[in-house]
């Protein structure tokens, strides 16, 4: 037995690969227990409140946009491929969605299997961009990702006869479950239900995370070379780091369809509508999945609750609305995203929840190794 | 005749004007622990580059127990290509012709009561009919199709993941660990190669997905007591004091369960004790049956495990024996050890 490092912690290891605790069936850890419930509960607690605290109606978005914040993850967080076109890969859920289910079109297949085409289709518009563009790293892959998300929005603006242009496509279709309505008046069965798709997003990508697919993309972002050297195949790899990734920013896109009740129209997936989804990823802790549900709630929290009651808030109040573009306070939301950012990374680089890997690689000390073992 | 472990056919790599290896040719029977020596820039590194598919060879061969380990062209891989040719320039046309099709399908059936499926349909197809307009994004589409799919074969037909599918691992002279993974996932990434679980197993965790990861957990361990790194399998690879990164980066490559295993300079870094555990530990890899082949500086270390050595000096061969012939050798004296240096 060799010499110890200095730094090893004496704790004996445990004998079976107990990474997560699921010993006793139960799959959570209790800080996740304690916020399932709280999420459970968000429901109950809205209807208590009073009108003007109410925000119910208004926490869908976040559960989309985390969803899609997963799927980015995995491209961007684990597997290191800067992706700045994810807001592509949604609106093309979005619209395959709205083309299949609309009442427009004759297809009207229903929500689900529209749900299913969707996704099927962001996956294969993730494989169309990620085959040619395998081989490029970094900055150059960032580049084309972004080109991407420009083409898909020119592209759905120009193919009118099909996109209705820049009108969208409307009425889409709100899901059909157990007989529950989906309006935009009862948020309730909207909530669990994206809260029951969004625990699924969850436990899916943690399966792929603590798998030999999870181990394979991982060691892609750390070192190329050396895991093709120990037989990971890394095209097999990326491409289904894209492919999953797409398919979740489609499902992402298709449910943001049908809670609005509407495609949108091509130019909200815009380049800016990428970053905040990347913002959503790198708040919350590139490759940790925790820090991607807390960095929707925070960034989409913000835009989508805090701004609006700040609004109504402040209309109610004869303050506001006036020409000045400071005096709506959604003049100012990217200000606070950008103070948000920079003081981010100049004192938690590795986000509010970092995946306890990254957490070491930034606050490692200066010089490692280097008289630890001696 | 007994087949070699490796045997390297007058191989010759040129980088741009610069040739790294000339006409290197010799032989790795199977259980021995051979060693390639020479000054820096010798071509020591470009060998293993050149055998474990990352650079390809100018010419020459490298063949693995027989094998080139070369992807050929077979009927499955030209109907791939045709495939692949066909649906893009499928995706061509229809990306070209969509709107109008749309158009003339779709869009102009709708008033009616009940949508006219069989008008549709027939519109749809003769919106495709042969044109200028079908016909030209189809032919081109299918040219670039084709091209993209011959450029991705050609350039996949030796790649490290073959190699190392084969059997072959092999370690950096600078250590490339996946330093941000635990010491143990590190190992199953070197393990990755044995374990069989798909996709969908792993999506929704059925059973045989934990029982293969309870295997590899084992298998790991097992490798890790070999080089005793038990006791660090949580820590993070990057943390490791550097000797025992060493270590593990031979454990990672041991975890494939490799026929072959190459070393570039395992003993870089090391001190006495620690390069006299190193030796033992390569000692007790060949007794498991494995073939090292070995890039060394170390001459103790060199001298002491090898059974026969090949010195390179400026991308040739310019010596083959055992360790003694070696130190004995004139030409080895000049180029390489100096006249003092007995190791």
């Amino acid at each position: 037995m060799s010499r110890l490092p200095a730094s090893a912690p004496s704790a004996a290891p445990p004998p079976a690969p107990a990474r997560h605790s699921e010993r006793d069936g139960w799959p959570l850890s209790g800080k996740a227990s304690l916020c399932l419930a709280g999420a459970l509960a968000v429901p109950l607690v809205d209807a208590l409140m009073p009108n003007a605290m109410k925000v119910g109606s208004l926490v869908p978005p976040i559960m989309i946009f985390a969803i899609m914040g997963l799927g980015l993850n995995i491209v961007s967080g684990f597997t290191g491929l800067l992706n700045l076109g994810s807001a592509a890969f949604m609106a093309i859920g979005a619209y395959a969605f709205s083309i299949s289910t609309c009442t427009v079109y004759p297809f009207q297949i229903g929500f689900w299997p529209g749900l299913a085409l969707a996704i099927l289709c962001g996956g294969v518009a993730g494989l169309v961009l990620a085959l040619p563009t395998m081989r490029l790293r970094g900055d150059y892959l960032a580049i084309v990702t972004l080109g991407f998300g420009e083409i898909v929005q020119d592209v759905l603006k120009n193919l009118d006869a099909i996109t209705k242009g820049t009108q969208g496509l409307n009425p889409v279709p709100a899901p059909a479950l157990f007989g529950l309505t989906f309006t935009s008046g009862n948020f309730v069965p909207w909530y669990y239900l994206l809260l029951a798709l969004l625990l699924l997003a969850v436990a899916f990508t943690r399966n792929l995370l603590h798998s030999r697919i999870g181990r394979a993309w991982i060691a892609v972002r750390e070192d190329e070379l050396a895991a093709r050297s120990m037989g990971i195949r890394i095209a097999r790899a990326k491409l289904l780091a894209v492919a999953i990734g797409a398919c979740l920013c489609a499902a992402g896109g298709a449910l943001w369809a049908s809670f609005q009740g509407t495609s949108v129209d091509p130019g909200y997936y815009d380049f800016q509508l990428s970053v905040i989804v990347l913002c959503i990823v790198i708040v919350g802790g590139l490759g940790s999945i925790s820090g991607v549900l807390l960095g929707a709630l925070i960034m989409i929290g913000f835009n989508s609750i805090i701004l609006v009651k700040l609004s109504d808030w402040l209309a109610s109040h004869g303050i506001g609305g006036g020409s000045h573009v400071l005096s709506l306070p959604n003049n100012w939301k990217y200000l606070v995203y950008g103070l948000a950012l920079i003081v981010m990374m100049r004192f938690k680089p590795e986000g509010l929840l970092p995946a306890r890997d990254v957490q070491e690689q930034l606050h490692r000390p200066v010089d490692d190794g280097a008289g630890a073992g001696a | 005749m007994i087949i070699p472990a490796l045997e390297i056919d007058r191989l010759t790599v040129r980088f741009g004007g610069l040739t790294a290896l000339d006409q290197v040719s010799f032989r790795v029977n199977a259980g021995e622990i051979y060693a390639v020596i020479g000054p820096n820039g010798a071509g020591k590194t470009s060998l293993f580059n050149a055998i474990t598919g990352i650079h390809p060879a100018s010419s020459g061969r490298v063949l693995i127990a027989g094998s080139s380990l070369t992807r050929r062209f077979t009927p499955a891989t030209a109907f791939a290509m045709l495939g692949v040719a066909i649906l893009s320039g499928l995706a061509a046309t229809i990306a070209i012709n969509a709107n109008d099709a749309w158009d003339q399908a779709i869009n102009a059936q709708l008033g009616a009561a009940s949508f006219p499926w069989a008008v549709a349909w027939s519109k749809l197809l003769s919106a495709f009919a042969p044109a200028p307009v079908t016909l030209v994004p189809l032919a081109i589409g299918t040219l670039l199709g084709a091209l993209g799919a011959w450029s991705m074969w050609w350039g996949s037909r030796r790649t490290p993941e073959l190699v190392a599918h084969a059997g072959v691992a092999r370690t950096f002279q600078n250590i490339r660990l996946f330093r941000d993974m635990s010491v143990r996932d590190n190992l199953l990434v070197g393990l990755d190669r044995r374990l069989r679980t798909r996709l969908w197993e792993i999506a929704f965790r059925l059973p045989r997905c934990r029982t293969e990861l309870a295997q590899a957990c084992r298998m790991a361990e097992e490798i890790l007591d070999v080089v005793g790194l038990r006791a660090q399998s949580e820590m993070n690879a990057g943390s490791l004091p550097y000797g025992h990164q060493r270590r593990l980066e031979i454990a990672r490559a041991l975890a494939s369960r490799p026929s072959l295993l190459l070393l570039d300079e395992p003993a870089a870094g090391l001190n006495p004790s620690e390069s006299a555990e190193l030796m033992e530990l390569i000692r007790a890899i060949r007794s498991r049956g494995i073939t090292v082949l070995l890039i060394e500086h170390d001459m103790r270390v060199v001298m002491g495990i090898s059974d026969r050595i090949c010195v390179l000096h400026y991308g040739s061969r310019i010596a083959e024996g055992t360790p003694a012939d070696i130190r004995a050798h004139p030409v080895v004296i000049a180029a390489y050890l100096g006249k003092d240096d007995h190791g």
